[in-house]
């Protein structure tokens, strides 16, 4: 049995208490964290949290060596870790359908993911949202400046009245000075101020943490501020309703005026 | 130095009078004796002493060449020459000859509007003579003749009058067959041939320094007749004195050769692509000294006490120190320190150079040899192409550790003086690779290191360079990233030699401009749809890209390109660079998020497809051939040809030239190394000989699967191949 469970957003008290029943029952646990990571706990606080072993693997160990997760989970119950849900943004299905071919039942317990965090710290509703992307750091990606695949879905989106989340670009162990690197909001906000200086962002930093925060501005606004520490995202707010605005400018202190023109 | 300084004070004087000004090339087969001519010019000009002329080889700076005896760089020089009651400035480019240097040659026909090809009257001409003749006309750089070493035909051949005018009218036939054969389809350039009637041609001997041509028989009133006979008796010195070798050359290069007005304008479009209608074209085709600077670097040098200098021709504008000049191929601006002219091993520094002449700068950090350096951006001058490719690696390790860093800014320094030089850097393991034309080359280079850096290095054993290429064309392949989300469907196929060729040649490159790119290719044989595609060329490899609207596709083609490229660099046979294919990207599958496709899923799914794909095609091992040409007496014929033979080579043609038989052939370079030495015992020293690199060829199929496994085990790899290679 191979159980896929979403750790949440912050911390070790993040995880379902599903989540939580499964991992401390499973006989062998996995985790990657290179797409995202708990800013609130290290794989050991897991461990000593849920009394469990838990072996962190690198990209290539899931994507390019998964045999042996998937030879143990034909004879024992294995639970796989991410931050956030299994299947959201980093999907893992394609695990998944491998451990299917093996003939390895499988199962998904979900997490909490930045996904509902934007909708749910922002008053923003989740019927509204188009597309997400993610903004990768400018050294990180093939082309030159902001890619185009940013822009097009941003437009896209705004040509519809969606909302917009921009994800930020992560680096886990960052081949050059081996840290992890995160990209913080107002670094987004001014890589789009490029294309969009007077745009309305929406920043949501440390959703799922004890001390969230959320703050409107223009890009260049915002590329001017400080939002503490990571995990940060960005949602560009495209047509508001009544209701939507009210929270805009009660939650996040947005200026009602330029959340017209948005 | 009083005089010196005059001829400085001279030469800056007559820059501003671009008619007065010739900028030429020495260039001849090795040993014909340029080096010497060029001295007898310097010391016709007063630049070196007369008696020493001959002897001094004073442009042979480096140690090693005065050793050697034979130039190894391309070396620089200005001087002042009286013709017809008008100064004239003369900047002169001497050349090296060995085949290992010809990269050397190349670029310098770049900086030149004339060149004086020396050919020795008893070899006649010979392999060299025929590439570098081609060199200057594909540059567009008008050809004389000279003819050195005749005092050999009079005084050691004993030859008589009609003996000897048939000789040299050979060998002004040979000259003039080969430029006709070149020059047909050249639409800008007439009838180059030369011909002693038209004075075009001289004759004499650099050793003793004199010389005739037909003008200078009419000046002197000297003729062939007494010019015998002072030889024969000896009476050089008078010789010299009456007919010195010095003013017939320099009259003819007066005379003969474009100043850079009449040049200009024909030479441009030759080497230059950009849009004629500009002014900075125009200002190029009238070499104005008022308009943007434009500098085409070929060569950097160094000097130990200014740094790296960069030595090229000013085509337009006028070069000062203080200027913030673009360098093509880099961002942002060099800033130049300080701008002179060479005389001799030595630069002058000079307060400005204008359009039209030579100049030696200092502070273009960025530049290498080849660089365009201009005011403003603009398109760089054609690549200057030397079509051999590096044969031969040796590894450099440096033996003391301290050494290190040292040894690794020479090498890259070694790299940008000579681009036929590559570098391969390996920090990890301290043994560093450096590829080149030859044996000679690389023990010239190493020397250098250790000589001139005082760095003592270690060198491995000559490794030769190998290639792989499919045969066939393959199946449309599937390759998939680690994260299964990107696919990229890819199919290969050989190109033709006549591709390749267009690719070599610089023909056909991503700096120019899209249409002539395309135009070339079509010329090439390549179909209209096909040339419309080109995404990329690698080496000589092209990327065809065949989808249509694939979303996201074109910020993801540079990760593409990238893993292709690595691909390529290292082939799937033995991590030998891949040649001649032609790469279709048919499809792709792409993840929606930048970062579900970044450079760990998409580097890794193209090199796995072009992999998959050159061996669909059948790729094998082609390894890099040499056209071996040896003189020999007739009794030791049999082992000349026997040493061709017992390297797997072929002999092609057995002839009698003169007393001599000649015998041409073709072996591999990786069975060429010690020939010098071996033929040298079997032939008792008496055979001269000369090879050429002949490009690469596809080994046996019996000796495929064993040069593999020697090459995968000498890098330490897997000492078994895929799987999928059953066909070997």
């Amino acid at each position: 049995m191979l159980t896929f469970i979403g750790l949440g957003l912050y911390d070790e008290q993040s995880i379902t208490v599903e989540g939580r029943d499964a991992l401390q029952n499973a006989d062998r646990a996995y985790a990657e964290f290179y797409t995202s990571k708990l800013l609130g706990a290290t794989a050991a606080d897991l461990e000593a949290a849920h009394d469990v072993d838990i072996e962190v693997r690198d990209r290539t160990g899931v994507e390019q060596h998964p045999d042996d997760i998937l030879e143990a989970a034909e004879s024992e119950d294995v639970a796989f870790l991410t931050a956030g849900d299994t299947m959201i943004s980093t999907t893992h299905v394609d695990l998944r359908l491998r451990a299917h071919d093996r003939g390895i039942e499988t199962r998904v317990i979900h997490g909490v993911t930045a996904q509902t965090a934007a909708s749910s710290l922002t008053g923003l509703q989740n019927y509204r949202f188009g597309k997400a992307t993610t903004l990768p750091f400018p050294y990180a990606h093939g082309a030159d400046g902001l890619p185009a695949s940013v822009t097009d879905t941003i437009d896209a989106n705004r040509e519809d009245g969606l909302h917009t989340v921009v994800y930020l670009d992560i680096k886990v162990d960052h081949e050059l000075t081996d840290e992890d690197e995160y990209m913080t909001a107002d670094v987004g906000a001014e890589l789009l101020a490029e294309a969009y200086p007077d745009l309305v962002g929406v920043v949501v930093a440390r959703a799922g943490s004890p001390d969230p925060l959320v703050a409107a501005g223009t890009m260049s606004e915002l590329a001017e501020r400080e939002f503490g520490d990571p995990l940060h995202l960005l949602v560009v707010p495209g047509e508001c309703h009544a209701l939507e605005a009210d929270a805009l400018v009660e939650l996040a202190d947005a200026n009602r005026d330029a959340l017209e023109t948005n | 130095m009083g005089r010196r300084k005059k001829i400085v004070q001279e030469c800056e004087r007559l820059m501003d009078e671009p008619e007065n000004i010739r900028n030429i090339a020495i260039a001849a087969h090795v040993d014909h004796g340029k080096t010497t001519l060029t001295d007898n010019l310097l010391a016709g000009a007063g630049m070196i002493s007369d008696e020493t002329a001959g002897e001094q080889l004073a442009m042979d700076t480096e140690e090693d060449e005065q050793e050697r005896g034979i130039t190894i760089d391309a070396a620089n020089v200005s001087m002042t020459h009286e013709y017809e009651d008008t100064n004239h400035l003369i900047n002169l480019i001497d050349t090296p000859g060995h085949v290992d240097f010809g990269g050397d040659v190349t670029r310098a026909m770049r900086a030149v509007d004339g060149a004086l090809v020396v050919v020795d009257a008893v070899e006649g001409a010979m392999p060299q003579t025929e590439t570098v003749l081609r060199q200057a006309l594909r540059e567009g750089v008008k050809p004389t003749l000279f003819i050195n070493k005749v005092d050999r035909l009079i005084s050691e051949l004993q030859e008589g009058p009609e003996e000897m005018q048939q000789r040299l009218l050979s060998v002004i036939s040979d000259v003039n067959e080969l430029i006709r054969g070149m020059t047909e389809d050249m639409d800008d350039i007439d009838d180059w041939t030369v011909s002693v009637e038209d004075g075009t041609v001289g004759f004499g001997s650099a050793l003793y320094k004199w010389g005739v041509s037909m003008p200078s028989m009419q000046r002197t009133g000297m003729d062939f007749g007494e010019i015998m006979e002072l030889e024969r008796a000896d009476k050089r010195q008078e010789l010299h004195e009456r007919t010195p070798l010095s003013d017939v050359v320099l009259d003819m290069v007066c005379e003969h050769f474009p100043n850079p007005i009449d040049a200009q304008p024909r030479r441009i479009p030759r080497v230059w692509r950009g849009d004629d209608e500009t002014d900075l074209a125009e200002s190029m085709r009238l070499v104005d000294e008022d308009g943007e600077v434009v500098l085409m670097v070929t060569d950097i040098g160094v000097d130990p006490h200014a740094g790296e200098i960069a030595a090229g021709r000013v085509f337009s504008g006028t070069l000062e120190k203080g200027q913030e000049l673009y360098v093509s191929g880099t961002a942002g601006k060099n800033r130049v320190q300080s701008v002179g002219i060479y005389m001799g091993g030595e630069r002058e520094e000079v307060e400005e150079v204008p359009a039209g002449n030579i100049a030696a700068v200092t502070g273009l950090k960025d530049a290498i040899a080849g660089s365009t350096v201009s005011s403003v951006e603009m398109t760089p001058f054609e690549s200057i192409e030397h079509i051999s490719e590096p044969v031969i690696t040796k590894s450099v390790e440096a033996q003391n550790m301290d050494d290190l860093p040292k040894l690794i800014e020479t090498l890259r320094q070694v790299s940008k003086e000579d681009p036929t030089i590559q570098i391969n850097i390996n920090e990890d393991t301290g043994e560093h690779l450096i590829s080149g034309q030859g044996e000679l080359h690389l023990e010239v280079i190493t020397q250098r290191i250790e000589k001139n850096q005082g760095i003592p290095v270690n060198t491995g054993e000559p490794i030769v360079v190998y290639r792989e290429q499919p045969q066939n064309p393959s199946d449309e392949v599937e390759g998939i990233s680690p994260n299964r989300h990107n696919r990229f469907y890819i199919s290969i196929e050989p190109m033709t030699d006549d591709l390749v060729e267009t690719i070599q040649l610089g023909e056909a490159s991503m700096d120019m401009p899209e249409q002539e790119r395309r135009e070339a290719l079509q010329e090439a044989g390549m179909d209209k749809d096909t040339s419309q595609n080109v995404e990329h060329i690698h080496g000589t490899n092209i990327l065809i890209d065949d989808t249509k609207g694939i979303q996201h596709l074109n910020e993801t083609m540079e990760l593409v390109v990238e893993g292709l490229e690595e691909a390529l660099d290292n082939g799937p046979l033995a991590n030998e660079p891949v040649q001649g294919t032609l790469i279709r990207l048919h499809d792709a599958r792409l993840h929606e998020d930048t970062i579900h496709r970044g450079p760990a899923q998409v580097i890794p799914a193209t090199r796995e497809a072009v992999h998959k794909a050159l061996i669909d095609g059948k790729i094998k091992m082609l390894e890099p051939m040499q056209d071996v040409r040896i003189d020999v007496p007739n009794d030791h014929m049999g082992a000349a040809s026997g040493e061709i033979q017992g390297r797997r080579g072929r002999v092609d043609d057995m002839y009698q030239e003169g007393d001599l038989m000649v015998v041409e052939g073709i072996a591999p370079v990786g069975e060429m190394i010690g020939f010098a030495s071996d033929i040298r015992s079997a032939t008792e020293g008496r055979a001269s000989w000369n090879t050429e690199n002949a490009g690469f060829e596809v080994m046996s199929d019996s000796l495929q699967r064993d040069k593999i496994m020697e090459i995968r085990e000498r890098k330490g790899m897997k000492l078994e191949l895929p799987p999928s290679i059953d066909y070997l």
